[in-house]
C-alpha cells in the first residue's frame, strides 16, 4: 500500500538529515513564537501530515517578494522550504518550461483539489480586459480564478496582492486591483510590505504548509504574529522621539547621534510591521537604521497618503498612541473591506477548526 | 512556415512571449512581446519631485537600487547638486553589490540550468552538468544562494533594506557608516571574493582580470581556471558554438557608471562591433519609437515624450516602446559596457566574429563580476568616515533633467521635468528596452529579434535550448521593460 507523502519523507529523501531536521523545527518554532511545545508540534505535523504543495503565481508585479524571499535568513530556507517544501511552481525559479509548466498547474489542481496553497506575487490589472498583464496568452485574471478555484487558500504576497501598491496608486492607470476583491470565496492570508520582510514569508507559508491551516488573523487580514506592532513601538530611536530629539536634515549632526526621523517624514508611528524588530537583511538593519524614515510600505494605500518627505501631519508627538489607533480603524472602515473580511474570517474559521491532524485517509491516485 | 508562441518563460524576471516564425527549422522572424503594463510614468506625473525616490526604484525588484540611483542622478542634476564623496562611494559599494548579485544569479539560476534539460541528456558532458546546474535541485544554487545573500549584507549595511532601498539620495546616502561597519564591509567583500575565487573561477580574480586575448581565456579555461564553474561554461560553450549563437551587430551602448572623484569605473561610449569604432555617446540621438508598442503617439524625444497606453493599435504587439540610438537599435549590457571602457578581451570576443554572441554575453558578465569585486574593496576601503555622507539637498526644483546611469542589464535613463517642485512629466527607457524592443516603425527588429533569426530549432520547435540560451544571454527583466 502506497503511504501518503509527507514533508518528512521528501526532506529525508533530499538528503536532509533527522538533525536537521529537528534544527529547522525548533528554530521556526521559536521564530513564530509557538511556545515551549511548537517543535514537537511542528515535527510531528510535518511527520505525519500529507505534503502540502505550493503553486506560486505572479500577477502585474516587479519580483521584489520572490528577491526576497530567497534571502531569508530562515534555517535552512533554501533546502526546506524553497525547494522541498514544494513550491511546485514559480515562474522566477522553476526548472520546466512553457507548455511543460503549465501542465503542472492543471496536474497540482486535479492531483491535489482543495489542499494546495497558492501563493500570489502582484495583481491583476481589470483594465482593457485584463490585458495589461498577459500570461500564457490569457490575462492573468483568468489564470488567477481558475487556480484559485481549487486552492485551499491563498497567500497574498506583499502589498501588490494585499492593496494594490504601487501600480494602483493614482491615477492606477491599469485598474490593479488586490486579490480579495477578485476572489472572494476563498480564506486569504495578507502578508503586506514592499517587499515583505524574508523571515516573515517563510514563517507564514512555513506555518500553513505545517499545520494545513492559517495562522491567527487580524481584521485586516494579516497574521498577527508579525503586523500587530507599529515600527514605532519597537523602534531603536523611539527614546529620541519622546525627547524631542529630531533629525532636521540627511547627515546632519542629529543624524550623526541617531536622532528620530518623524520630521524627515517617518512613517513608523503609523505603519504595522515587523521591520523593527525582525530587520532586513538577516537581521542586519532596516530602513530606519539607514538614517531614511519608514514610508509605511506595508499600509494600505500609502502612496497616495501624501508627500513621503513631509512629516506626519495627522499625528502630534504626545497623542501617538490613540490616534494611530485611530488611524489603524478609519482605515479598516474607509476601505470598505469590512464585509469582505468578515466572510474571509468566516471562511478562515472553517479551515482552522478542521485541525491540524487530517490527513484525509488516503493518498492522492 | 509555421508560426509558434514560445511562452510563458520561466526563470527570467516578469513575463515574455516569443511569436516564432520557423521554416526548414530554422528561425525565419522573431517577434518580442512584452505582456505586461503598470503605467509608471503615469503615476509618477504630478506627485512632489523627491518622491520619484520612493516611486520609482518600485518598477523593479530585482535592480530597483539601480532605479534609485537613476531617480536621484536626474533630481541631482536638477539641483546641480555635487554629492559627498562618501556618498558616491557608499552608493557605488551598494550598486556593485546588486550588479554582482544580477550577474551571478543570471549565471546560476536563470542561464546554466537550461544544459542540464532533458534535449542535452545524450550530450557526453550532461553527466557531470546536470547534478551541478539543473534548476532548483543542482548542487550549485545551494552554495550560491547563502554566498550572495551574505554579500547582500552590504545592502542592508548602506541602504537598510533591498529590494526597495531608501538611503540613496540627490546629495549622497543618508547612512552614515562607522568604522566597525566599514570593517564589516571590507570584510562582507574578501569573504565573497574567497567565495568566488574558489567555486566560479577557481583562481585569483587577477588571473582573471588580466586575461587579455582569447588565447589566454583558453589558457586559463584549461590551466588556472580549470576547475571553476567558469571554466565549465567555456567548456560547453565551445561544444555547442555559443560564440557562433544569438549573433548581434548592433552598436554597443554605455551610459558610463560608478563615478567617483577618481573618475567613472566604467566609462561612457558607443563601440561598433563590426569596425571595432569606439565613438562617444550623444545623447541627444536617443529617440522612442512606438510604431509597434500598444502606446499613443508621443514626441520621440524621451524628455518631452508621455507614455499614454492605447490597447487597441493596429500593428502593435508589445506593450515595450522601440529605443534607438540614431535610428538604429543598440545592445546594452555588461558586454556594451566592458567593450566600451575598454576591456581587452571583451573586444577581442567581439572582433574574432564582427558580433555579439551568446558566449560573450556571458564571459562580460563574468569579467565584470571580477572587475566588480576588486574595485567594491578599494571603495570600501577609501571611506573617510569623518567626511559628510550626504549633502543638503534644495528645497526647491524646477527645470529638465536626464539621470543616465548602469543597471546590471544595461543603460538605464530616466528623464524628468519637475515644475514647482512637481513632477510633470517623467520617462524611463530601460536596459531590456533597448534589448527586447520591438520592430521600429522602419521595420527594422529589435536586438533579441535579430539574435534570433537564424537559430535551428530542428525538430524541437518551441523546445529548442538554443532559443532559451539566445533569450537568456541577455539576462532579461521584463517588469524593467515596460514598467
Amino acid at each position: 500500500m502506497a503511504a501518503t507523502e509527507t514533508f518528512y519523507d521528501v526532506i529525508r529523501r533530499q538528503g536532509v538529515t533527522r538533525r536537521s531536521f529537528v534544527k529547522f523545527c525548533s528554530l521556526t518554532a521559536a521564530s513564530m513564537g509557538l511556545g515551549a511545545t511548537g517543535a514537537v508540534d511542528m515535527a510531528q505535523a510535518l511527520e505525519t501530515n500529507e505534503r502540502v504543495p505550493v503553486i506560486w503565481m505572479h500577477g502585474l508585479e516587479c519580483t521584489c517578494c520572490s528577491e526576497s524571499f530567497i534571502r531569508s535568513a530562515h534555517p535552512l530556507v533554501k533546502d526546506v522550504v524553497l525547494s522541498m517544501i514544494s513550491l511546485d511552481y514559480d515562474d522566477t525559479l522553476m526548472a520546466a518550461a512553457g507548455h511543460q509548466a503549465e501542465a503542472i498547474l492543471e496536474e497540482t489542481k486535479a492531483k491535489y483539489k482543495g489542499k494546495y496553497i497558492l501563493a500570489v506575487e502582484g495583481n491583476p490589472p481589470l483594465n482593457e480586459g485584463g490585458m495589461f498583464c498577459i500570461d500564457g496568452g490569457k490575462p492573468f485574471v483568468e489564470k488567477l480564478k481558475w487556480m484559485a478555484e481549487d486552492a485551499m487558500a491563498i497567500i497574498a504576497w506583499g502589498a501588490c496582492a494585499s492593496w494594490g501598491c504601487v501600480q494602483a496608486a493614482k491615477p492606477n492607470p491599469t485598474q490593479a486591483t488586490p486579490i480579495d476583491k477578485v476572489i472572494t470565496n476563498k480564506p486569504i492570508i495578507k502578508v503586506p510590505g514592499c517587499p515583505p520582510i524574508a523571515e516573515v514569508m517563510t514563517g507564514v507559508v512555513t506555518f500553513i504548509t505545517t499545520f494545513g491551516r492559517l495562522p491567527e488573523l487580524d481584521r485586516q487580514g494579516r497574521p498577527k504574529m508579525f503586523y500587530s506592532q507599529r515600527i514605532h513601538d519597537k523602534c531603536y530611536r523611539r527614546p529620541h522621539f519622546d525627547a524631542g530629539q529630531f533629525v532636521e536634515e540627511w547627515d546632519d549632526e542629529g543624524a550623526r547621534k541617531g536622532y528620530c526621523l518623524y520630521k524627515m517624514g517617518c512613517k513608523g508611528p503609523t505603519t504595522y510591521n515587523a521591520c523593527s524588530t525582525v530587520r532586513w537583511n538577516n537581521g542586519v538593519s532596516f530602513p530606519i537604521q539607514s538614517g531614511h524614515g519608514c514610508i509605511g510600505c506595508s499600509e494600505d494605500g500609502f502612496w497616495d497618503k501624501g508627500p513621503f518627505y513631509e512629516r506626519l501631519s495627522n499625528i502630534h508627538p504626545f497623542g501617538v498612541e490613540a490616534n494611530a489607533d485611530k488611524i489603524g480603524f478609519a482605515v479598516a472602515g474607509t476601505v470598505g473591506v469590512a464585509v469582505a473580511a468578515h466572510a474571509g474570517i468566516t471562511a478562515v474559521k472553517r479551515i482552522t477548526t478542521k485541525g491540524s491532524g487530517s490527513t484525509d485517509g488516503g493518498p492522492p491516485a | 512556415m509555421s508560426r509558434i508562441i514560445v511562452g510563458p518563460f520561466n526563470r527570467v524576471e516578469g513575463d515574455l512571449e516569443l511569436t516564432l516564425d520557423i521554416a526548414d527549422g530554422r528561425v525565419e522572424a522573431a517577434r518580442v512581446t512584452t505582456p505586461l503594463y503598470r503605467g509608471f510614468e503615469q503615476i509618477l506625473a504630478g506627485r512632489p519631485a523627491a518622491d520619484a525616490l520612493v516611486v520609482a526604484p518600485r518598477i523593479c525588484g530585482i535592480c530597483s537600487l539601480s532605479q534609485s540611483i537613476a531617480a536621484a542622478s536626474a533630481l541631482r542634476a536638477l539641483e546641480g547638486l555635487v554629492p559627498a564623496p562618501n556618498g558616491e562611494l557608499a552608493t557605488n559599494i551598494a550598486h556593485a553589490a546588486e550588479n554582482i548579485a544580477d550577474h551571478l544569479t543570471h549565471f546560476y539560476l536563470f542561464f546554466m540550468p537550461d544544459f542540464a534539460r532533458r534535449e542535452y541528456a545524450d550530450a557526453p558532458w550532461f553527466a557531470a552538468v546536470e547534478p551541478r546546474f539543473k534548476a532548483v535541485s543542482g548542487a550549485a544554487a545551494s552554495a550560491v544562494l547563502p554566498a550572495r545573500t551574505r554579500l547582500l549584507h552590504i545592502m542592508g549595511l548602506i541602504a537598510g533594506k533591498w529590494p526597495h532601498s531608501l538611503a540613496i539620495q540627490p546629495g549622497g546616502v543618508t547612512r552614515t557608516l562607522d568604522l566597525g561597519e566599514k570593517m564589516r564591509l571590507i570584510a562582507i567583500i574578501a569573504e565573497f571574493r574567497s567565495f568566488i575565487e574558489t567555486t566560479l573561477f577557481a583562481a585569483p580574480l587577477e588571473a582573471v582580470t588580466s586575461i587579455e586575448s582569447i588565447a589566454a581565456l583558453d589558457d586559463f579555461v584549461e590551466g588556472a581556471g580549470a576547475g571553476g564553474d567558469f571554466a565549465t561554461f567555456m567548456r560547453l560553450a565551445r561544444a555547442l558554438k555559443l560564440d557562433e549563437l544569438g549573433r548581434g551587430s548592433n552598436p554597443l551602448m554605455s551610459f558610463g557608471a560608478y563615478a567617483s572623484q577618481a573618475g567613472a569605473l566604467f566609462s561612457a561610449g558607443v563601440y561598433t562591433p563590426r569596425t571595432g569604432e569606439n565613438t562617444s555617446l550623444a545623447l541627444g540621438l536617443i529617440e522612442e519609437d512606438v510604431a509597434c508598442a500598444y502606446m499613443r503617439d508621443s514626441s520621440p524625444d524621451p524628455a518631452l515624450a508621455q507614455t499614454i497606453p492605447d490597447a487597441d493599435r493596429e500593428g502593435a504587439y508589445s506593450w515595450a516602446k522601440a529605443p534607438r540610438l540614431d535610428k538604429s537599435p543598440a545592445e546594452v549590457g555588461a558586454l556594451a559596457r566592458q567593450a566600451v571602457d575598454g576591456n581587452k578581451l571583451a573586444r577581442a570576443l567581439l572582433a574574432q566574429k564582427g558580433a555579439s554572441s551568446v558566449m560573450s554575453r556571458v564571459v562580460a558578465r563574468m569579467i565584470e563580476i571580477a572587475r566588480l569585486t576588486q574595485a567594491a574593496g578599494d571603495w570600501a576601503r577609501a571611506l573617510r568616515l569623518q567626511d559628510p555622507f550626504c549633502v543638503a539637498a534644495a528645497k526647491f526644483v524646477e527645470g529638465q533633467s536626464a539621470g543616465m546611469i548602469e543597471a546590471a542589464r544595461g543603460s538605464l535613463g530616466h528623464w524628468v521635468t519637475v515644475k514647482n517642485d512637481v513632477i510633470e512629466r517623467y520617462q524611463i527607457i530601460a536596459p531590456t528596452t533597448w534589448n527586447f524592443s520591438p520592430r521600429d516603425g522602419q521595420g527594422v527588429p529589435g536586438p533579441l529579434e535579430q539574435a534570433l533569426v537564424g537559430v535551428e530549432t530542428g525538430d524541437l520547435g518551441a523546445r529548442a535550448p538554443a532559443i532559451q540560451h539566445v533569450v537568456r544571454s541577455f539576462d532579461p527583466c521584463m517588469v524593467c521593460t515596460a514598467h
